[in-house]
């Protein structure tokens, strides 16, 4: 979808060639003399394979990311399945609208029906008709640790999930394939555990002041000099929330007058934050590095809109692992352009930072890069840690700015104690400090299931998006009913995954999201492909249309791709 | 045996049936009117065609000058 649609951009600039084959350039127009070239030969990809890298020289590993193409009988199914969606919802809404049946939606009071609305029906005609039907597999409580395996508050609905019922019983030792749990750090024993029992006794839970004020314990200052020690920068700053740490950053780092480039699928903080900021956005396709080129190249020339004066500053807004695309990002593709053309860099590694490198750095180490060349690195202490939270990393002098002039310094209340405490101690384990090899151990353990997951899947025939190398797996459903299906067949068969659906996707490519651990043990990944494959011939959703390599050497083609 | 079978082959393909159209995450009514539309509709068009094929292949043969 979005590789064929930047090919057909760049065909068009194709066009524009004079006879002694060097462009003309018109007022207006830009001339090619880019980094990355772009191809000149119309090819219509079969699948959005991003096999080739036009610039290899700079990746030291292959890097293979793949997004099947949609097939066609399946979009339109998908596409007919919507449709008989919204025709029933519009007869919905009329019986409701002349309450022939009972509307469980916020509405006015009868008073107030003069007034200016204050529900705005038709927004949420999604929500009221669809999600409504299919509402039970989000938000299921949990109530143990979220591990490897967890468990479930059974609910049941009579009302068709307008409202639920705890039926008072707990569905036991369901495998956790929806958690951020990358490093398996989310666990109420163990050396972590009782590091945050100790800094609970020592400190308390509440710190009862923001950073600024009283709320700066010694504590939070050893954590942020672990983190600089981590990530290999200067310095850096803690965060009580990730959210807040971009949608509170971006607007202390740019403002009127200076570009933001984000990425087309950047996560809702990076937006908010790139809004509130006011500065100038341009949206880039995503992970394409023509079209970055090509924003980067249009605006050094134009300058800014009506004044065409040069923009005080150019940040590229980009995340490390997208994780509703399980893709990693071109990072060393786009240090060389920020290199070339004087932008700053801010990453966001929300979802790579401990789960990629040999070293569980993120991307710059997975990419074997110098973490000096990144201007921010942001990322959360949610996934990999265990904990809560988010930090940005950088220079000194950036780092010194944004505690005097972040929002969240300003106002937001610091970090608790005990999720401090959670962080120094894995974080210690990660990089090997506490003279143990379990950071190590899990590392491995990681890249070992990521690798045999995805590669199960495939040779099962599910599609599957992005990079072989990261442990965010979106296994493509496409149709609404079969969101609502895969996630209650899963629980009948005790796992637990998380299904996602429009708005957080396009609207016909639904996926079921699985997160693997290094909590995970083979047996019980064995157990999860076992259902998955089950489920998956039940629902009929093994759609790749690709030949799969015969299994016929075994054990030796597996030990061939454990060696990376 | 056989038509336990066939019941079971029968019932996965309403399942499909069910699932492709979306119907699954409709309430039984919904799927009552729903089934009962496309019902009528597919017997409206068998019907038209029983009554109207005799005339329209007539008229195709006449056209081909098979018979007069």
């Amino acid at each position: 979808m979005t590789e064929s649609s930047a090919n057909k951009l760049l065909n068009g600039d194709a066009c524009h060639r004079t006879a002694n084959g060097r462009k003309a350039s018109k007022n207006g127009f830009v001339k090619n003399h880019c980094l990355f070239q772009q191809p000149h030969k119309y090819r219509r990809p079969r699948e959005k394979n991003q096999n080739v890298t036009h610039n290899s020289s700079l990746y030291k590993k292959p890097f293979s990311e793949s997004f099947e193409e949609t097939p066609l009988l399946v979009a339109v199914l998908t596409y007919m399945g919507y449709g008989i969606l919204t025709i029933f919802g519009y007869l919905r809404d009329f019986l409701r609208h002349w309450n022939i049946e009972k509307c469980h939606v916020a509405r006015e009071r009868d008073e107030q029906k003069d007034f200016v609305p204050l529900y705005q029906d038709f927004e949420n005609f999604y929500t009221r008709n669809l999600y409504m039907r299919i509402r039970d597999n989000w938000n299921r409580p949990i109530c143990s640790v979220p591990g490897a395996k967890m468990d479930l508050v059974e609910r049941v609905s009579h009302d068709y999930n307008w409202t639920f019922e705890h039926t008072g019983k707990v569905v036991k030792d369901v495998i956790n394939m929806g958690s951020y749990n990358y490093l398996g750090f989310a666990e109420n024993t163990g050396t972590c555990a009782d590091a945050a029992i100790e800094a609970t006794q020592a400190y308390g839970v509440g710190v009862g002041s923001t950073r600024c004020e009283m709320g700066n314990l010694d504590i939070h200052e050893e954590m942020e000099q672990l983190v600089a020690r981590f990530l290999g920068v200067e310095s850096s700053m803690a965060f009580g929330m990730g959210f807040a740490t971009n949608s509170m950053n971006i607007p202390a780092l740019t403002g009127k007058g200076c570009l933001i480039l984000s990425d087309e699928l950047n996560h809702a903080s990076l937006v908010l934050g790139a809004r509130l900021s006011a500065s100038t956005i341009r949206v880039f396709k995503h992970n394409n590095m023509q079209s970055l080129e090509k924003l980067l190249r249009d605006a050094i020339v134009h300058g800014q809109p009506r004044t065409h004066r040069p923009w005080k500053k150019i940040l590229i807004v980009v995340e490390g692992i997208y994780s509703m695309e399980g893709s990693i990002v071109r990072l060393p593709e786009i240090i060389a352009l920020k290199k070339r053309y004087k932008a700053y860099l801010y990453l966001d590694e929300a979802h790579s930072i401990g789960a990629l490198g040999p070293n569980g750095r993120g991307v710059v180490d997975y990419f074997g890069l110098d973490p000096k060349d990144v201007d921010i690195m942001m990322g959360t202490f949610t996934k990999s840690f265990g904990a809560a939270g988010g930090y940005i990393g950088g220079k000194k002098e950036l780092i010194d700015y944004l505690r005097r002039h972040s929002h969240s310094a300003l106002y937001a209340t610091s970090m608790s104690p005990p999720v401090a405490q959670q962080i120094i101690t894995s974080m210690k384990i990660i990089m090997g400090e506490d003279g143990t090899t379990l950071g190590a151990d899990r590392l491995r353990q990681l890249s070992e299931n990521t690798t045999y997951f995805r590669r199960k899947l495939r040779e099962m025939g599910f599609i599957i998006y992005g990079n072989d190398d990261s442990p965010v797996v979106p296994m493509m459903l496409y149709m609404p009913a079969k969101i609502g299906a895969f996630g209650r067949e899963m629980l009948k068969r005790n796992i637990g995954t998380v299904v996602v659906g429009f708005p957080a996707t396009p609207i016909i490519e639904s996926r079921a999201r699985f997160c693997v651990s290094a909590a995970h043990t083979r047996e019980t990944l064995n157990t999860a492909l076992e259902a998955i494959s089950e489920v998956g011939d039940l629902l009929q959703l093994k759609y790749s249309r690709r030949e799969q390599p015969l299994p016929s050497l075994g054990w030796m083609s597996e030990e061939s791709l454990l060696q990376d | 045996m056989a038509l336990g079978d066939c019941w079971k082959q029968l019932s996965w393909f309403y399942y499909q049936y069910l699932l492709v159209t979306a119907l699954y995450m409709l309430e039984p009514w919904e799927r009552t009117v729903f089934n009962s539309l496309l019902i009528s509709v597919a017997a409206m068009a068998v019907y038209t065609g029983y009554v109207f094929m005799p005339q329209h292949i007539m008229a195709i043969l006449h056209y081909f000058e098979v018979v007069q």
